[in-house]
């Protein structure tokens, strides 16, 4: 499904170039659950940025369901992440003065669903997050686990292929934390192929993959079997 | 429709957001577009076309017949009454009028105290020549001397208090005239038709009373006249016929090319005449000028209006650009939420159709806000110049000037900002 061949991105300033990825080679495929590790810095976080198509990259190619993405128009790139990513970002990334119901509602706005359809898929997400109830509330009003069920909502309300999440969990307590990996496998077992930043080493024990990088380079791919993480 | 509402939704939370510099940059646009407009409109009035029809249509001829030798001067634009019977005496123009104004004081009866009024005494061509529409009654039958009078309609209303007034009659300077007409509501704006005093700003006059009375009753001129040689401008019934006083205006209608052609050699003609009896000692330097080029001919743009304008011009850059940087600040702290719209799936189109509703709403607070503004300036110039009130009045064509100059500006005012906006770093405003 996601295909990375020689990938590589530099950050150039005036004094110096960084190359933040070099020569990246990764295949994804449909459904998997892959958790991108790695020390700060290491270029996690601009390789879920250009999988997500928010960044661009400098050299080598990202090929997503068999066609690649370079040169693609600023429409055709939106309309991708539109229709196939979902995005979790750490901080929720919800507008403040919408309610919850607006806030999902974003990505199907600009996909021109009507507004019959629109409510039908509001509705879904709200139901499988659990957050129904709250549905006029305003993000202010929920707790952080709650607020992160919501941008899970918004992600997965336009029925995407890939989720791409930065640390999902990292502004929650452990509690918290649990229910969105939870709720996140749970999606996961629904067929969306998922890719998750996190410096958590359990939650990336309970993803099915561990992609590892370091100095952005792509250093060790683990295929972890969660059956077995769960009966030890 | 459903998603313009959305996007008036997303305006209106946007606006909530951050009120104070909102209603700043509106303010201040507002300031800019009113004071400018307010100048527009008196600018607009001034350059104005009264008569649309005919202004390629009218003309003042003037001409050299003076009484002295100049070899570089124009030639006046005022003639005497012998020369104004030279150039009546042709048959080319198919109306014409020679006119001035005076000064006089109207009453119904003797017992009444008397009203100061204005008096254009001219011919009876005038109401024709210059659409002067009639309420009641009639005009002169013909430009002979005649105790007979016309009263604007507002002169009728505050003398005798209604316009259906035709046959009755009034003291004038103590002496009777009988009205026979009393016009509709009429102002010529600008009044083009009083070509050289430069009172384009003036009201129409309140009183119409024939040419030849107003000789005969020595009404004396009260704006610029020349007057040589021995003549005596206070014995307008003898010495103003025979002598070199020069006080008249004189107009012609010329509907055609091939007539202000045959005019003009008419008056090439009249001059070679005059040479010949020792009348016009000075070189031809006739003169044919088109209602519709009268100011500029006469210079009547003054100067100060023009420096008005331009600097009301500047003051209304110097509001965009202010109103400007106020709406990038505010865009800018804005830019997370365009940052996560584009993430989720918006394109930059998409984008620019929420910065244009956003433009739709700031153009409509501002073209509010600038009418005000614009009507307080234009209160407040009518009162420091009350002659300029005339000049005041808005029509649609000009508030829909006022609204197509307010769209340009907010959208000058949001055309930066939005770009700024819509071609962020997303990675990096989705992250902090």
């Amino acid at each position: 499904m996601i295909t990375l061949t020689n990938l590589g991105k530099v950050f150039r300033t005036e004094l110096i170039e960084t190359h933040a990825l070099r020569d990246v080679n990764l295949q994804v495929n449909e459904g998997e659950f892959a958790a991108l590790t790695g020390p700060s810095g290491s270029g996690k976080s601009t390789l879920l940025n250009i999988l997500g198509t928010l960044e661009s990259f400098d050299s080598g190619d990202y090929q997503l369901d068999g066609k690649s993405v370079k040169g693609l128009s600023d429409a055709a790139l939106s309309k991708l992440r539109n229709e196939k990513i979902g995005f979790i970002f750490q901080s929720f990334n919800l507008i403040k003065d919408f309610s919850i119901y607006d806030n999902i509602e974003l990505p199907l706005r600009y996909r021109g669903l009507n507004a019959t359809v629109r409510k039908q898929r509001i509705e879904r997400a709200l139901e499988l997050v659990g957050l129904h109830a709250r549905r006029d509330y305003l993000p202010g009003q929920l707790s952080g686990g709650q607020q992160q069920r919501v941008a899970i909502a918004r992600a997965i309300a336009g029925e995407p292929r890939i989720l791409l999440a930065d640390e999902p969990t990292g502004n929650l307590d452990s509690l918290m934390a649990r229910q969105v990996m939870e709720l996140l496998e749970q999606i996961n077992r629904q067929g969306c192929t998922i890719l998750m930043v996190t410096h958590d080493p359990d939650q990336a024990r309970r993803a099915g993959r561990n992609i590892q990088i370091i100095d952005g380079q792509l250093h060790d791919s683990t295929m972890y079997d969660p059956l077995a993480q769960h009966t030890a | 429709m459903e998603q313009l509402f959305y996007y008036l939704k997303v305006s209106w939370f946007s606006i909530k957001r951050a009120p104070l510099p909102y209603m700043l940059t509106v303010l201040i646009l507002s300031l800019g577009l009113g004071v400018f407009f307010s100048n527009a409109t008196f600018y607009y009035r001034m350059n104005s076309d009264p008569l649309p029809d005919k202004s390629d249509k009218l003309f003042f001829p003037m001409m050299m017949l003076v009484p002295y030798q100049c070899s570089d001067c124009k030639a006046p634009p005022v003639l005497s009454y012998s020369n104004v019977a030279k150039l009546a005496a042709s048959d080319i123009p198919s109306a014409r009028a020679a006119m001035y104004s005076a000064d006089g004081y109207l009453r119904q009866h003797a017992a009444q105290p008397p009203t100061p009024v204005t008096v254009r005494i001219t011919q009876r061509d005038f109401f024709s020549m210059f659409d002067v529409p009639l309420l009641h009654g009639t005009i002169w039958p013909d430009n002979q001397a005649r105790d007979e009078l016309l009263l604007s309609k507002a002169t009728a209303e505050k003398i005798l208090g209604r316009t259906d007034v035709v046959g009755q009659q009034l003291l004038l300077d103590d002496r009777l005239f009988t009205i026979i007409g009393v016009l509709d509501d009429w102002q010529m704006l600008p009044k083009l038709y009083d070509a050289y005093n430069r009172q384009y700003l003036n009201p129409a006059e309140d009183i119409y009373l024939p040419l030849e009375s107003g000789y005969d009753y020595n009404y004396l001129s009260n704006n610029n006249s020349s007057t040589y040689d021995d003549a005596d401008y206070r014995k307008l019934a003898t010495d103003g016929r025979t002598k070199a006083i020069h006080q008249l205006q004189y107009w012609v209608q010329l509907d055609t090319p091939a007539q202000q052609q045959a005019y003009r050699q008419f008056m090439a003609n009249l001059v070679t005449d005059e040479k010949a009896a020792g009348r016009h000692p000075s070189p031809e330097a006739n003169q044919l000028v088109m209602l519709r080029d009268i100011v500029r001919y006469f210079g009547g743009e003054s100067a100060d209006i023009k420096a008005f304008a331009i600097v009301t011009l500047l003051f209304l850059l110097v509001s965009v650009f202010n109103a400007s940087h106020l709406s990038l600040n505010r865009y800018l702290s804005n830019q997370y939420e365009f940052s996560l719209r584009r993430a989720l799936g918006a394109n930059r189109s998409q984008l620019q159709m929420q910065l244009l509703v956003d433009m739709g709403l700031m153009s409509t607070f501002t073209l509010a806000g600038a009418a005000v503004i614009a009507y307080g300036c234009t209160k407040l110039m009518n009162s420091l110049w009350p002659a300029n009130r005339l000049f005041a009045s808005w029509d649609v064509q000009l508030m829909l000037a006022l609204a197509v100059l307010t769209l340009f500006c907010s959208y000058l005012v949001t055309l930066y900002p939005s770009l700024r906006a819509s071609f962020g770093s997303l990675n990096k405003q989705l992250k902090e």
